[in-house]
């Protein structure tokens, strides 16, 4: 008996599966789906060719310039977020945030590099803003989702004004079970456009030279097909129960697109506009105002503590620049002289992390706002299955806002490391390597004519070696496949209870349909 | 004969499920999005009106010395347009924020509430609500005008009478226009009604000529539609292949096609990098320099003591002006590549109606890209203006020495230009003024021509189908 029924459940599957393969919606819809995969993957993945490249680029310039550091206090390394090779799925916010940070420590008098994050907007046009993303998921989004409403309608009512409906329903099978072998069917159905789709897209996506899929990417495209099975299955359950729903197949159709505008058009776009009227963010001004008071305060604090240290007895200092901005050196001409200077430079370092701190926390609290908008905007999405999977496949892919988040608090970790390393590196925080008494003949030479000669700071600058940072620790960040799901295992269970949900709600409508 | 086709195919799709949907959907999307641009709109205002005011407070005070109008730090943001309400262009997200003085301009910034971590922020604005429901209510009316009629064998009866199919077609066409015409006008309606009842802001007879060049632009796009669904109806026999096919034509349209534009921006044409620009920004400055070392601008240019005796003054204004004027190119360039960077990635996506629309509307509300390059423009006719009144104003004083340049410190302390107080009324003050509506047509004329060709095109090719159909 039970093997009967599944035999039944599969013997209609089966035939509704291979009617819609026959029809004009399916060819057309699943064509384009691969036609449009096969010209805009490469287009992608060399998007994201160049963008790896530029970041390579990036930090072996910051390598570069490491190398020549000269004084700790003028040791700005930059951090720069690696480009996502899954991002040509799923773009999410990785062009729109900003993708490097630098950590400085620098001179006082220039105040604008002491230590802090910069965690501003990745966009270099902001002109740029008036375009969407494209990515393989807007693909899926829209294309197969539509196709999987097409392939929907018409289940139950257009069987029903065909006249098979009854025909069906006056052998001994059960209702449920119809409904269950349809169900199947469809997911069948919806499973060819995915599935070619996604092998289209990852073969192109290998005949890239600078691609390299890691293990853990290969379990997060397994997850990304069936979180877009899930999707594809919502849209079709809730195609089924409008089509459980209604006598006409033609109403059925109608019901089903004004759903479909409104979870792919409405819901995504509403959500942001509603976001920004309940939460509001604070104002760059004022963000820019705050910057300026913490930097008010630095300054005045500055001024006074430098005022109290002992002076160098009448003796002097000359400066000389070498190896970029803030790098000064200086020659001394008195013992007492490089002791105001040791001083100068220790109080210097301790209100630059005090005060970079600050900072930071106002450039943090800022980012925050944004984001917590962000954060509403996704929730008040959540109602349509469109925003859920979109969720998911940014999850996945690495380029949401959790991810970003993730990052920044790692390059905040990242600093106090390398605050930490300095102060183990120089005593007391004052750094010697750049201030250094002159010779005799130099003093004489100076009392003279009242200045170092060019070619005594240029000597004195060369024989400083660049220090050693073979030891410096590194920055560091990956995200891996446990942290993607976890982002989104929210949004994949509410996808599977959407689904459930919806077929209970055609079981329920189809239990009562009148087949007439 | 004409008369009672359209009439019949009113009454026909008024009683409909679809138009009682589209009629919910549209008139509750207008209200929303009303009621919530009139809370923004109030904000916005509130906000602009105190930013102006800092800003002109702070000039007021420089007047107590002409030469210090000059070096004043100018704020100027960007007017918020009630007609952001046609079309709001994305603003939000585009750069607000302007400063200059009266040599120099720097590239704007975004300011206000904008927020970068937000995926593309749309308006619910008209031209959203027309260019993505009423395209797509205009298909879903469409896509069984012709062959839904062929199914139910009414065509062959229509047809058997001595009415020319023209007059068919032409009867379907006005009955889906004037059927969509009743949700459009009456959202329009409802919309002003909200934005007038709340007195955000006065609609001045100008606007509501704009506005009603917006709601005939909407008609003209949404006529594309209805030509398009009669098209693909006429060249089908059945209408659920019908409507799968305006489906995914309206993917192709409407979503997809709009959505490459940052591709092909990113593709086409590349902006500098900040590094680039500074560099760019160096290499000029140093040219001039070397211009300078050169004996060009005359000798002991360089020389900046507080004594102008020991310097070559005028030497010294030719130099520090043609380091502005050079250091204004290099960022004029690069803002002016940032827009054609943006423009182009636009422009290539213009086979899609959807596209053509936004530009067309965003230009006659005078909003958008155009917006903010017409106050670039703006800034850089009135620095000249503002130089102008100071030259003027610093004749009259007998001490100065009549040379206004761009270094600060020089002019104060040669009394290059005269440090008498000014009359605050007199001085010439930023006020951003909208583009003529003449200067507005002309941007969008070739747009209109475009929709205009887009409606041709398919009214042939729907009419040519029509008179080939098999009604069989």
């Amino acid at each position: 008996m039970k093997e009967r029924e599944s035999g039944m459940i599969w013997k209609i599957a089966k035939k509704e599966f291979l009617l819609n393969l026959m029809t004009f919606k399916f060819a057309v819809g699943t064509i384009l789906c691969v036609v449009l995969i096969a010209v805009f993957v490469p287009v992608l993945a060399n998007d994201y060719q160049q963008r790896l490249q530029k970041y390579s680029q990036q930090v072996t310039n910051n390598e570069a310039k490491l190398r020549q550091v000269k004084a700790y206090r003028v040791l700005t390394p930059t951090l720069f977020r690696r480009p996502q090779v899954l991002s040509v799925f799923s773009q999410g916010l990785e062009k729109r945030l900003g993708d490097s940070a630098k950590i400085g420590f620098g001179i006082i008098p220039d105040f604008d590099m002491i230590p802090e994050i910069n965690a501003g907007p990745a966009e270099l046009n902001p002109y740029l803003s008036i375009f969407s993303t494209f990515d393989v998921l807007l693909i899926f989004k829209i294309v197969i989702s539509a196709l999987a409403l097409l392939v929907a309608y018409d289940v139950v009512s257009g069987e029903k004004e065909q006249g098979t409906l009854s025909l069906t329903l006056s052998n001994r099978v059960a209702r449920a079970h119809i409904l269950m072998g349809k169900l199947l069917a469809g997911a069948l159905t919806l499973a060819v456009p995915t599935t070619v789709a996604f092998i289209v897209g990852l073969l192109l996506l290998l005949g890239f030279p600078s691609i390299d899929l890691q293990a853990s990417d290969w379990a997060r495209i397994g997850i990304m097909y069936i979180a877009s099975l899930a999707f594809v299955l919502a849209v079709y359950n809730v195609g089924l129960l409008f089509s459980c729903l209604t006598k006409s197949s033609a109403l059925a159709l109608v019901l089903g697109l004004f759903f479909w505008v409104l979870a792919i058009v409405v819901i995504p776009n509403g959500s942001v506009y509603l976001a920004r009227r309940i939460h509001r963010v604070p104002d760059v001004e004022t963000r820019n105002e705050q910057i300026e008071s913490v930097r008010g305060q630095l300054r005045h604090e500055w001024s006074e503590k430098h005022n109290e240290l002992p002076q160098g007895g009448g003796a002097y200092a000359a400066e000389g620049p070498f190896g970029g901005r803030g790098h000064w050196y200086i020659i001394v001409c008195d013992p007492a002289e490089a002791e105001y200077w040791k001083k100068g430079a220790s109080l210097e370092m301790s209100l630059n992390s005090k005060y970079g701190r600050k900072l930071w926390e106002v450039e943090h609290a800022y980012v925050e706002g944004l984001l917590m908008q962000t954060q509403l905007a996704r929730s008040i999405g959540m109602i349509s299955p469109t925003c859920l999977y979109d969720n998911i496949m940014s999850a996945l892919a690495g380029t949401n806002m959790a991810d970003f988040q993730a990052w920044i608090a790692s390059a905040g970790t990242y600093r106090q490391t390398i605050l930490a390393y300095i102060r183990n590196k120089t005593d007391d925080l004052r750094d010697l390597s750049y201030i250094t008494q002159s010779t005799e003949a130099e003093r004489i030479a100076w009392a003279k004519g009242g200045e170092f000669s060019k070619g005594a700071v240029q000597a004195a600058s060369e024989h400083t070696l660049p220090l050693n940072l073979e030891d410096l620790p590194r920055f560091t960040y990956s995200t891996g496949v446990t942290e993607g799901l976890r982002r989104g295992a929210a949004d994949l269970i509410l996808l599977f209870v959407f689904n459930i949900v919806f077929f209970s709600l055609s079981f329920a409508a189809f239990q009562k349909y009148d087949a007439r | 004969m004409l008369y009672q086709i359209v009439r019949k195919e009113i009454l026909e799709n008024l009683m409909s499920l679809r138009f009682t949907l589209s009629l919910v959907l549209t008139v509750s999307l207008f209200a929303a999005s009303s009621f919530v641009f009139v809370d923004d709109h109030r904000d916005q205002l509130q906000q602009y009106w105190q930013k102006t005011n800092q800003n002109l407070s702070g000039f007021r005070e420089q007047s107590a010395q002409l030469y210090k109008l000059a070096f004043y730090d100018y704020d100027i943001y960007r007017q918020p347009k009630l007609l952001a309400l046609c079309a709001g262009g994305f603003e939000e997200s585009l750069p607000g924020h302007f400063t200059f003085d009266a040599f120099s301009t720097n590239l704007p910034q975004l300011a206000g509430q904008s927020n970068f971590t937000l995926p593309r922020f749309t308006n619910l604005d008209w031209v959203f609500i027309v260019s993505l429901i009423f395209s797509f209510i205009a298909f879903v009316l469409a896509y069984d005008s012709i062959c839904g009629e062929r199914e139910k064998g009414t065509l062959r009866l229509i047809l058997a009478g001595s009415t020319p199919r023209a007059t068919v077609l032409l009867g379907k066409y006005l009955g889906l226009m004037l059927t969509l015409g009743i949700p459009l006008l009456l959202g329009l309606l409802v919309s002003l009604i909200i934005v007038i009842a709340s007195k955000v802001d006065v609609v001045s007879p100008a606007l509501w000529i704009r506005i009603l060049g917006i709601v005939a632009l909407s008609f003209l796009y949404i006529s594309i539609f209805v030509f398009l669904g009669l098209f693909i109806s006429a060249r089908t026999t059945r209408s659920s292949i019908s409507m799968a096919s305006l489906l995914l034509v309206w993917v192709v349209l409407i979503i997809l096609i709009p959505s490459l534009g940052r591709l092909i921006s990113d593709r086409l044409q590349r902006s500098p990098t900040p590094e680039e620009f500074g560099r760019a920004k160096a290499e000029a400055s140093r040219r001039v320099e070397d211009d300078m070392s050169a004996g060009k601008f005359g000798e002991r240019a360089g020389t900046q003591t507080p004594n102008p005796k020991e310097c070559n003054p005028p030497a010294r204004a030719r130099y520090a002006n043609a380091e502005a004027d050079a250091e204004n190119r290099v960022i004029e360039d690069h803002h002016n590549k940032m827009i054609t960077q943006a423009v182009v990635g636009r422009n290539l996506t213009c086979i899609s109606p959807a596209v053509i629309y936004q530009r067309t509307s965003e230009a006659i509300a005078g909003v958008g890209i155009n917006h903010c390059v017409n106050i670039y423009q703006q800034i850089k006719q009135y620095q000249v203006q503002l130089k102008e009144y100071i030259r003027d104003r610093d004749r009259e004083d007998p001490d100065s020495l009549h040379l206004l340049f761009d270094d600060e410190n020089s002019v104060a302390e040669w009394n290059a230009i005269s440090k008498r107080p000014v009359s605050f009324d007199s001085v010439p003050k930023f006020q951003e003024q909208d583009l003529a509506l003449g200067q507005s047509l002309k941007l969008a004329i070739w747009d209109i021509g475009l929709l205009a060709l887009f409606n041709l095109v398919f009214f042939t090719a729907s009419f040519v189908s029509f008179l080939r159909y098999d009604v069989r």
